[in-house]
């Protein structure tokens, strides 16, 4: 297959993907018990201005028609506008976005940066203390939920010593260079309770697959030759024990957008996660199709690139 | 070829986020923009920091719906009249108001309010708002008073007259109390008041309260500056120079920060378990608010069971409320005698009712009056599925100390918490049998019993049709009579608590936390206005200050 078949097609699946996304989103939101008109009006509204209200929002067209003037709408890059807002969506992603991409990026980062030698120490020290450690360190970290640990770290580094501000993504009045100092000392805590929750999986995956790859035959036959453990271990038995890493990143991006949810509303962070739980709140269906849809292109596009990478990385991932 | 795509999509990710950012970061403010230029020497230079848990949804006083809407926005479109701790109505905008025959109303205005672009505030603005509510029909609470309003008219600066569809003694102080005016030069050309979101895209906001907001940060802050003049507070010119709300959508979030100084107050009550902690800590004053709402629960006489009085009369007796208030609230409530007329409305409260003691054996022997036999087990062949919101959680605690009780008078009980969402949808399409629930203001016992037990009410829950009781509230509401109106009243309650077309369990008091460095709020009923009502906002003073 030639790469450019190969690309084309990891593109396709991903169009297809996104595809899917938005539709079972429209339909779950359709589903929902309840509607956006209870969810955001007075409980004394009259019947009549519950109807007015859904006419206005356009939920009372048949499932069908609205599903095919969403579509249309979204071909034309059109969004929609806010039920609770009256703005459009784009602004209140365009808003938020930026915030949810400095947060789990950030997480993502410090993941890969502590996952892999936490990874390689507990693989090369393997039954030893070291590896014990990790693993129950990776064990621990699983099962942690974010809103606890998000508190502990605002009661420990925010409140008893001071050290980082609690909850918002920078102190107002901050300007200029400032205002970025702000922004990183803001960045800190929600990015470190994000990244423990994940960095778990990373690390036992990391260690299982170079536990692995330090008992494949290349591996016996570097020893044979005489190169250095330290080479063998970083040179030769990592390079190969990342592809599955990569996967898992992939994988992860997925749970780090659920995560940002929770982490974003314990720590104030104004960004799509924040956005999506006032949303569902509010039974505000455009801004929660247009967030789903952001998440949706996000995650299949660093997957598809993932894909692509790895079929370069891998050739037989391309031959098949 | 590298082999680290991980730590690379990230980075890139991390700095498309950072540069993004830049669009984000917020410019220095100009010299000579700010504050208003016309502070005296009461007014002072400090910032009042005030946590809320969720972002404006509306700018639009006449659609907003949630705290947040109703807080920020109250600093800007006053109201005509505000409310006493007993529930009474006080002047604010309106310094007089009344009705001049059955079915004409008036207020009369001060002249001394004046918009923050120059523009006085004048009747017109009053009668202009009143109509295109009653016109565009928004979805806010405002409307849904609206109910006999035909028309209203400007017959001077100060005086606008309100034309009723049919005679109704509570229309005038409902809808002074509930509605905000806005300027009608700014919401005229926008159109339909329903629809317009006022959010300050075409050249800011225009207020006539102590505070005009001047910055928007989503999901982060909102800026309030001081006005020139509030003819309201002492001085006329409010004391702090800024008035930030700062989103935070975790409640402990907001302890923690009020804690550590970064927020001076929290806008939102205490949860009941974290009042006695706070009450002893350094640094923090709780305000007690006087609550003006209730909670309660309803009984869906759809069913036919519970269309049976003494079933209802079996199931309200069957529920300790002295340990729901004790081990729930912490003691942080007063019971209402199981009456809708609660003790905080101190003309109609009427202390002959008394709360439906906790009787295990006379809910028994209603049941059993009822024609239900128990069986070998001591229960009851009935059942009822009792809904509440899972986000409610002190309805939640207490719904389980409900189905324990009922189980002792042989009465099953299954507990149906859910999300939000499905609860309203639940309580809108009347699939429930026992309602659990909270009402936050009740301020108007007459509309209140109009919504909640007349045939058709928005929130007759109850699904009651009672032609004594719909005939005692029609008169109370013609009544122009203040003691003729309390005394039927009383006897509406007393069908209330007879039949138990409501079991109205207790009024919560509410306490609200701010910093010690504070001082000189002035409290108001209910979570809408408590400590940070505009007059209190703008009279908050530093301690050292």
């Amino acid at each position: 297959m030639s790469v450019a078949l190969f690309v084309l097609r990891r593109l396709g699946l991903g169009l297809v993907t996104v595809w899917f996304a938005v539709t079972v989103t429209f339909l779950l939101l359709r589903l929902l018990p309840g509607d956006p008109a209870l969810a955001v009006a007075s409980p004394n509204m009259t019947p009549d201005a519950r109807a007015a209200l859904l006419t206005q929002y356009g939920l009372d067209q048949p499932l069908p028609t609205q599903y095919l003037l969403y579509l249309g709408q979204l071909v034309q890059g059109n969004l929609g506008t806010s039920f609770t807002q009256s703005i459009p969506v784009v602004d209140v992603l365009a808003e938020r976005l930026p915030w949810t991409l400095l947060l789990t990026a950030s997480a993502l980062v410090l993941t890969v940066l502590l996952g892999i030698p936490l990874g390689v120490a507990a693989a090369a020290h393997r039954g030893g203390l070291v590896d014990r450690v990790v693993q129950v360190v990776g064990v621990t970290g699983q099962s942690l939920f974010v809103p606890s640990i998000g508190i502990f770290v605002l009661y420990v580094f925010g409140l008893r010593l001071g050290w980082l501000p609690i909850g918002g993504a920078y102190s107002d009045g901050t300007y200029g260079a400032a205002w970025y100092g702000s922004v990183l000392a803001h960045l800190v805590l929600p990015a470190l309770s994000l990244t423990l929750i994940q960095l778990g999986s990373y690390v036992l995956t990391m260690r299982a697959t170079l536990v692995d790859a330090l008992d494949d035959d290349y591996v016996v036959l570097a020893r044979a030759n005489g190169i250095p453990p330290r080479r063998i271990l970083w040179k030769h038995a990592l390079r190969n024990a990342l592809l599955p890493a990569t996967t898992l990143i992939g994988l992860q991006l997925g749970f780090l957008v659920g995560g940002a949810v929770l982490t974003e509303t314990v720590f104030a962070y104004p960004g799509v996660g924040r956005g999506i739980y006032e949303a569902v709140t509010q039974l505000d269906f455009p801004v929660l199709q247009g967030a789903f849809l952001l998440l949706a292109v996000t995650v299949v596009a660093a997957n598809t690139l993932t894909d692509i990478a790895y079929g370069f990385l891998d050739p037989r991932v391309k031959a098949s | 070829m590298s082999h680290r795509p991980p730590a690379l999509v990230g980075a890139a990710l991390a700095v498309t986020g950072a540069l993004a950012l830049g669009a984000c970061a917020p410019s220095a403010p100009e010299e000579g923009t700010g504050s208003a230029s016309g502070a005296t020497a009461t007014a002072g230079t400090d910032t009042l920091t005030i946590a809320t848990t969720t972002d404006v949804v509306n700018y639009n006083p006449l659609i907003g719906n949630s705290r947040s809407d109703y807080w920020i926005t109250n600093l800007m479109y006053p109201h005509l009249l505000s409310i006493a701790d007993d529930g009474s109505k006080e002047p604010y905008l309106a310094t007089d108001w009344g009705y001049t025959d059955d079915t004409t109303g008036y207020y009369e205005i001060r002249d001394d309010f004046t918009w923050s672009d120059g523009e006085p505030l004048t009747a017109e603005d009053v009668a202009y708002t009143l109509n295109a509510v009653k016109n565009d029909a928004p979805s806010g609470t405002f409307y849904g008073q609206m109910g006999t309003f035909a028309s209203a008219e400007a017959v001077s600066d100060t005086r606008v007259e309100v034309t009723l569809t049919e005679p109704d003694t509570s229309l005038i102080e409902e809808i002074g109390f509930w509605g905000n005016i806005v300027p009608q030069h700014v919401f005229e050309p926008a159109g339909s008041v329903a629809e317009f979101a006022n959010d300050g895209s075409d050249g800011g906001w225009v207020s006539a309260g102590p505070y005009v907001l001047t910055d928007v940060q989503v999901g982060q802050s909102y800026t309030l500056e001081r006005t020139d003049s509030f003819p309201l507070v002492d001085g006329g010119v409010p004391v702090p120079a800024k008035v930030v709300y700062r989103v935070l959508p975790d409640v402990n979030t907001e302890i923690l920060a009020l804690q550590s100084g970064e927020v001076d107050a929290i806008a939102n009550a205490l949860p009941p378990a974290q009042v006695e902690q706070l009450r002893n800590t350094d640094g923090i004053e709780i305000a007690e608010v006087t609550g003006l709402g209730y909670a309660h629960m309803v009984y869906n006489m759809q069913n036919p069971d519970l269309a049976t009085t003494e079933v209802r009369q079996a199931l309200a007796h069957a529920a300790d409320y002295e340990a729901i208030r004790t081990v729930v609230l912490q003691g942080q409530a007063v019971s209402t005698g199981s009456s809708p007329l609660m003790p905080v409305l101190a003309d109609y409260y009427d202390d002959s009712l008394t709360e439906y003691a906790f009787d295990p054996e006379l809910s028994r022997s209603l049941m059993e009056e009822a024609g239900y036999t128990a069986g070998a087990d001591g229960m009851f062949p009935v059942s009822f599925r009792l809904i509440y919101s899972l986000q409610d959680s002190v309805t939640s605690q207490w719904a389980q100390m409900v189905k324990d009780s009922a189980a002792e008078a042989g009465i099953t009980i299954e507990l149906q918490g859910t999300e939000r969402n499905t609860y309203l949808a639940m309580t809108a399409d009347g699939d429930y049998d026992i309602y659990a629930g909270n009402f936050a203001i009740m301020d108007d016992p007459v509309t209140n019993f109009r919504l909640s037990y007349l045939p058709g009410g928005a929130i007759n829950y109850t699904y009651v049709d009672d032609p004594e009781l719909n005939s005692l509230v029609a008169e109370a509401g013609v009544a122009t009579d203040a003691d003729d109106k309390i005394d039927l009243m009383r006897q509406a309650a007393a069908i209330v608590h007879e039949q138990v077309y409501d079991n109205v369990m207790y009024t919560q008091n509410l306490y609200m936390a701010y910093s010690s460095d504070w001082a000189g709020f002035v409290s108001k009923p209910s979570e809408l206005l408590s400590i940070v009502n505009p007059v209190s906002v703008a009279s908050a003073h530093r301690t050292d200050g």
